[in-house]
């Protein structure tokens, strides 16, 4: 079954289909690009500050600073990405309404968006607000926000045409574990994603004719569920090293971690809104 | 020159014997996940590229991080910039090379490289004058006014090659319709596969294009 709010509001596609031509969105549709443009800038202000925020809290990044004054510098800019994304969001998606009524990906990304609030505004902010201290109120929005997040990774996982961009998911999960793994680990782990991507090059492009789909996907499938395993095992392995921090200090890493993920996984989703 | 060995890059290289044999190029972009994944990284780069390199220049600029020490900032800060700047490049030359004949077309695509031409030559020129005395204002919240500058000129040329980048998609100036004269100059549509067609000798004969 496909899931997307066609199929799951059915009743909605009248309503969906005359949102283009309702205020504001026919003075938007003929200025999309720009809106575009103003969403991928709010893009890059939300992805800087994710970044540096959590990787603090993650124990990388600018370690120089208390999370408190990487918090107080990044916060109103913060915010102004969140508010970019958002508006910005709602404005070209009610111009562009029919198609993302039908598209799986903006299911992901939906639930992303709400993951990745839940997290910075719940967790990750008040965490580097209080230099790392994690209170039972982060605590609980932390697992709400996860949650929220592991559900849109395994909607994302279902898009048919859709799943490859969970590679994106990979791949930033990968740079971030490369990051924070201590030297001598570094090496074997960094080892590890070589094997494990030049094998599905190898697989997908010698022994899997090229056409082959049948064999091709559950290739792919099979490689995308070990490099996860790789890499979140690494992860794994990192936060909870006996000799690196106490469990609130792990906990604020595993935030960390997944508040930078969260919003890789609405802007991957969002990207794959337009290839499938 | 140019566009002849872009033609070879576009439809010979990489091209196989048989009449349904691709280039490479051709299957890059006819590919069913490639393209999509070597595009959406390019986009997602932008997080960390861009994202990054934003707060650097409002640092020196003073509007955020006035605590922070500029050296210390750069230090943490620069080699994410310059990882995220390595995959924009290797994932921008990958697009590039999927479609090279609608790059080399493309007004977008060229006001793109001068913005780009002109952030790099910006970092040189920062290095160069700025960064010498870095230490007598490295602690100040505000920078010196050239510094300020600099800054200012490096943020909007990257803000240009993404506003740029994202107008290359869309088709308003493409070769073979009706546009200025001006840009069919630019674009060197003449030379194109699609020709030059000139907006205003079209409304004079009273046609509308294709």
């Amino acid at each position: 079954m496909k899931i997307t709010f066609g199929e799951a509001l059915p009743n909605l596609r009248p309503w969906v289909q005359h949102l283009d031509q309702v205020w504001p969105a026919y003075i938007i549709k003929p200025q999309f690009a720009s809106w575009e443009v103003l969403h991928i800038l709010s893009l890059v202000i939300l992805g800087g500050t994710a970044i540096l925020m959590n990787l603090r809290l993650a124990g990388a990044g600018l370690v120089e600073e208390k999370p408190s004054e990487l918090y107080r510098s990044l916060r109103r800019w913060q915010d102004l990405g969140v508010i970019g994304i958002v508006v910005s969001g709602v404005l070209i998606g009610m111009a562009n309404a029919e198609r993302l009524y039908d598209s799986t990906a903006f299911v992901v990304k939906i639930i992303a968006l709400i993951a990745g609030i839940v997290l910075t505004y719940g967790a990750s902010r008040p965490i580097a607000k209080a230099d790392g201290v994690v209170s039972a109120s982060a605590r609980s929005w932390f697992l709400i926000g996860a949650a929220l997040w592991l559900g849109s990774v395994t909607v994302f996982a279902t898009a048919v045409l859709a799943n490859p961009g969970l590679f994106h998911v990979l791949l930033a999960a990968a740079l971030i574990v490369l990051l924070l793994t201590r030297r001598g680990a570094r090496g074997v782990f960094a080892a590890g994603l070589v094997v494990l991507v030049l094998g599905q090059i190898i697989i997908t492009h010698t022994v899997i004719p090229a056409d082959d789909l049948s064999r091709l996907d559950p290739a792919n499938k099979v490689y995308a569920a070990l490099l996860a395993l790789w890499i979140f095992g690494n992860a794994a392995r990192e936060i909870l090293s006996p000799s690196t921090d106490q469990e609130a200090g792990r906990l604020a890493k595993l935030i960390g971690y997944a508040s930078i993920l969260v919003w890789v996984t609405a802007a991957a989703a969002g990207r794959w809104i337009a290839f499938a | 020159m140019i566009r002849e060995f872009l033609v070879w890059l576009q439809d010979q290289w990489g091209k196989g014997a048989g009449d349904t044999a691709q280039s490479w190029s051709q299957q890059l972009l006819g590919s069913l996940n490639l393209w999509g994944l070597v595009e959406g990284t390019h986009l997602l780069s932008l997080m960390l590229f861009a994202g990054t390199i934003l707060f650097v220049d409002l640092r020196l600029i003073g509007a955020t991080f006035q605590r922070t020490p500029v050296s210390v900032l750069s230090r943490r800060i620069l080699p994410m910039t310059v990882f995220g700047f390595g995959f924009m490049v290797i994932t921008g030359a990958a697009l590039f090379f999927a479609k090279p004949l609608f790059y080399y077309h493309n007004i977008w695509f060229r006001a793109k490289l001068i913005f780009l031409a002109l952030a790099l030559v910006n970092i040189v020129i920062f290095h160069l004058r700025a960064h010498r005395n870095q230490q007598v204002w490295d602690l100040l919240p505000k920078p010196p006014t050239e510094t300020r500058i600099l800054a200012a000129i490096s943020l909007a040329s990257w803000l240009l090659v993404i506003i740029l980048g994202r107008f290359m998609a869309y088709s308003w100036f493409d070769c073979g319709k009706p546009i200025p004269h001006w840009v069919n100059l630019v674009q060197e549509c003449k030379t194109s596969e699609h020709g030059a067609v000139d907006a205003s000798a079209m409304a004079a004969i009273g046609g509308t294009g294709s």
